[in-house]
């Protein structure tokens, strides 16, 4: 018999149960077939268990890579040559008057608050701290380093060869000139290598760092030395307290901020059977309807990081007769993942579920591998039925988004059951895999308000 | 830093953040060998999670600066073990202990090349010429079956099945001659 295929076949499913057996009892008893066995099966496992980051690396091709830099001696030399640079200029600082460091070449659609430097487009900029809520801004460091700030962001300018990021996402884009350049955050410093890169932070104190070209070094407290980073790969550090379900189901008491009106009424996600999820196409880790936020994304480049959105309202006890109009409120929160200035301004669809079979998901349970036909793309005209659109623009991932449209009101006014679900997908797409992933808060979100269906009906009746 | 070796953790947030420092050194390395002894995919990630969860709970237990994967190893065998059992569907290929433990105990002997064999493995795989490249992402970054890639490449299932023996072969003998050059 002639196990070595037997091998082979049984990693695609083509082994019948006899033989399969048989191959078992065989690599018990033989070790040298034992040894092939684990070689190839192995192989494989690493194949499937490193999915997510095959295409990246498949992408990158042997002959368009950099040499490898030289590490060690010279390093120290850089990393020496930057900290005296810093040290030089803090003694410079505190005799001189401030000198401009950078200046603000570009601010798009840009709110600032707490900056204790100018903002102006075109100012000069000296040490000091930017805070962007709204908007992205570009610094152009005088080492001829440009840094993208992307709302809500919270950068602290040092030098031209450095600068520390405290809260938020930025691309950095490093010519020659400014090989070295350094981002630093509360947990790493990431000095670059001539690269464009980006870092991320969030407010839970992660950070995270992407290179989209060339090379980057990171030194972290917890790495024993520096670790580099190339293109197409990322490092990704968490240190937030491991995410555990919490049995306690955190409900909100407050109710939703600005009433239209008083013949309006409010009904979140978290009123009665309402609920709230996301499904992530590649997800590994389970159904996420207790996650605060609920993110979504569409990417042609990564297929793994599709997600959609699911809001079920339980609209027991509304008059749906007399309904005059509707509007679904979202508040959009920042994911914390990607980077928004590979994403254009992206329009989002609204979809209401009209197959009361894709209507009964559960939060508990629900992931995109058993979501069946509200993953479907497109999603078909038996399932949903499209009820608005909505645009987010590039570079406001905060604020409150209203949808609302006739036939969001005629679906809402003509759908029999209790329950209405909708599904939210995002249409565009993104120019790099790094690209945004747009969140919005769900009910178990500590502070940002659960999405919420504001339902006007005839009082005079 | 001076010292390599992790400094035992007293408050609950050092722990954690000593376990997700560890675990993410070791996470791939984890994942693979689950890979290796579950067959099917899903039962490998869904094991891979309860596996990384009791870690968590019993990482009172682990020494400090002792082997996090060989520990990280015999928690998830147990896991395996565990889910066989409770497990009310019988998947298609159910692998006897006894199987499973020689498997384990294979991959436990030869461990200390499974790093170098991850390095050398993400080489060969960049220098795969295009169309083997696209196996290669249709059947581990699509998730697709050799019926599918059968659909998609228009060709029959046996052909395909050969195509991915022969990728196999291929990436190993890289693997083994990368391996090889090293060591000489």
């Amino acid at each position: 018999m002639n196990f070595s295929d037997h091998i082979d076949r049984s990693f695609d499913d083509q082994l019948s149960q006899e033989e399969w057996d048989a191959l078992q009892q065989a690599i018990v008893a033989d070790p040298e077939l034992r040894q092939e066995y684990v070689e190839k099966r192995w192989l494989h496992a690493t194949l499937a268990a490193e999915s997510e980051s095959l295409r990246g690396l498949l992408e990158e091709s042997p002959w368009t890579q950099t040499a490898p830099p030289k590490r060690s001696a010279t390093w120290l030399a850089a990393a020496a040559a930057v900290v005296l640079f810093g040290l030089s200029l803090v003694l410079f600082l505190q005799s001189r008057p401030e000198p401009v460091i950078a200046t603000l070449i570009e601010a798009e659609n840009c709110r600032w608050a707490g900056s204790d430097l100018p903002t102006l487009e075109g100012a000069g900029l000296g040490s000091g701290t930017l805070a962007l809520i709204e908007g992205m801004a570009t610094i152009q460091f005088k080492s001829g380093a440009t840094v993208t700030l992307e709302a809500p962001s919270v950068l602290v300018v040092e030098s031209a060869m450095k600068c520390r990021l405290v809260e938020g996402s930025v691309v950095a884009n490093v010519p020659e000139s400014a090989h070295g350049f350094t981002i630093d955050t509360a947990q790493m410093e990431v000095i670059d290598l001539g690269t464009r890169f980006g870092v991320t932070t969030t407010s839970l104190g992660d950070s995270n760092v992407f290179v989209f070209e060339g090379e980057v070094k990171v030194n972290r407290d917890d790495l024993p030395e520096p670790k580099h980073v190339f293109a197409g790969d990322s490092l990704v550090s968490r240190i937030g307290a491991i995410p555990e379900r919490t049995d306690q189901e955190v409900r909100r008491v407050d109710p939703p901020a600005s009433s239209p009106g008083p013949d309006w009424t409010a009904l979140s996600t978290s009123v009665g059977r309402g609920r709230d999820t996301f499904v992530r196409r590649g997800d590994r880790h389970g159904p996420t309807g207790s996650h605060p936020l609920l993110m979504i994304k569409h990417t042609d480049l990564a297929p793994h990081n599709e997600r959609r959105v699911l809001l079920s309202f339980d609209l027991a006890g509304i008059d749906r007769a007399s309904l005059r109009s509707a509007k679904l409120a979202l508040k959009l929160e920042p994911s914390g993942l990607g980077f928004s200035s590979l994403v254009p301004d992206s329009r989002f669809a609204v979809y209401g579920l009209v197959d009361p079979e894709a209507a009964a998901w559960s939060e508990d349970d629900l992931t995109w591998k058993n979501a069946g036909a509200l993953v479907e793309k497109p999603i078909q005209e038996s399932t949903a039925t499209r009820l608005a659109e909505f645009e987010v623009r590039k570079g406001s991932p905060n604020g409150l988004i209203e949808v609302s449209s006739d036939v969001f009101v005629d679906f809402l006014r003509s759908h029999s059951s209790e329950i209405i679900s909708l599904v939210i997908v995002r249409e565009t797409g993104e120019s790099d895999q790094q690209g945004l992933v747009h969140a919005f808060a769900s009910k178990e979100h500590p502070s940002a308000t659960a999405p919420t269906l504001w339902l006007q009906t005839n009082h005079e009746k | 830093m001076e010292d390599s070796t992790p400094i035992p953790s007293t408050t609950p947030d050092d722990r954690a953040e000593h376990y997700l420092v560890l675990l993410s050194e070791h996470e791939r390395a984890l994942a693979a060998y689950v890979h290796a002894l579950v067959p099917d995919r899903l039962d490998a990630e869904d094991i891979l999670q309860s596996c990384k969860l009791t870690m968590w709970k019993q990482f009172g237990n682990f020494a400090p600066g002792s082997h996090f994967l060989a520990w990280a190893r015999k928690i998830a065998f147990h896991q395996i073990l565990n889910h066989r059992r409770s497990t009310k569907r019988k998947p298609l290929y159910s692998a006897e202990p006894a199987f499973l433990e020689a498997i384990a105990t294979e991959i436990d002997r030869v461990s200390d090349t499974l790093s170098d064999r991850s390095e050398a493995l993400h080489e060969c795989l960049k220098r795969l010429p295009e169309n083997q490249r696209r196996l290669v992402l249709l059947r581990y970054y699509e998730d697709h079956d050799i019926a599918a890639i059968a659909k998609e490449t228009d060709r029959t299932e046996a052909a395909v099945y050969k195509l991915f023996s022969r990728l196999r072969t291929a990436l190993n003998d890289c693997v083994k001659a990368r391996l090889d050059s090293s060591a000489a």
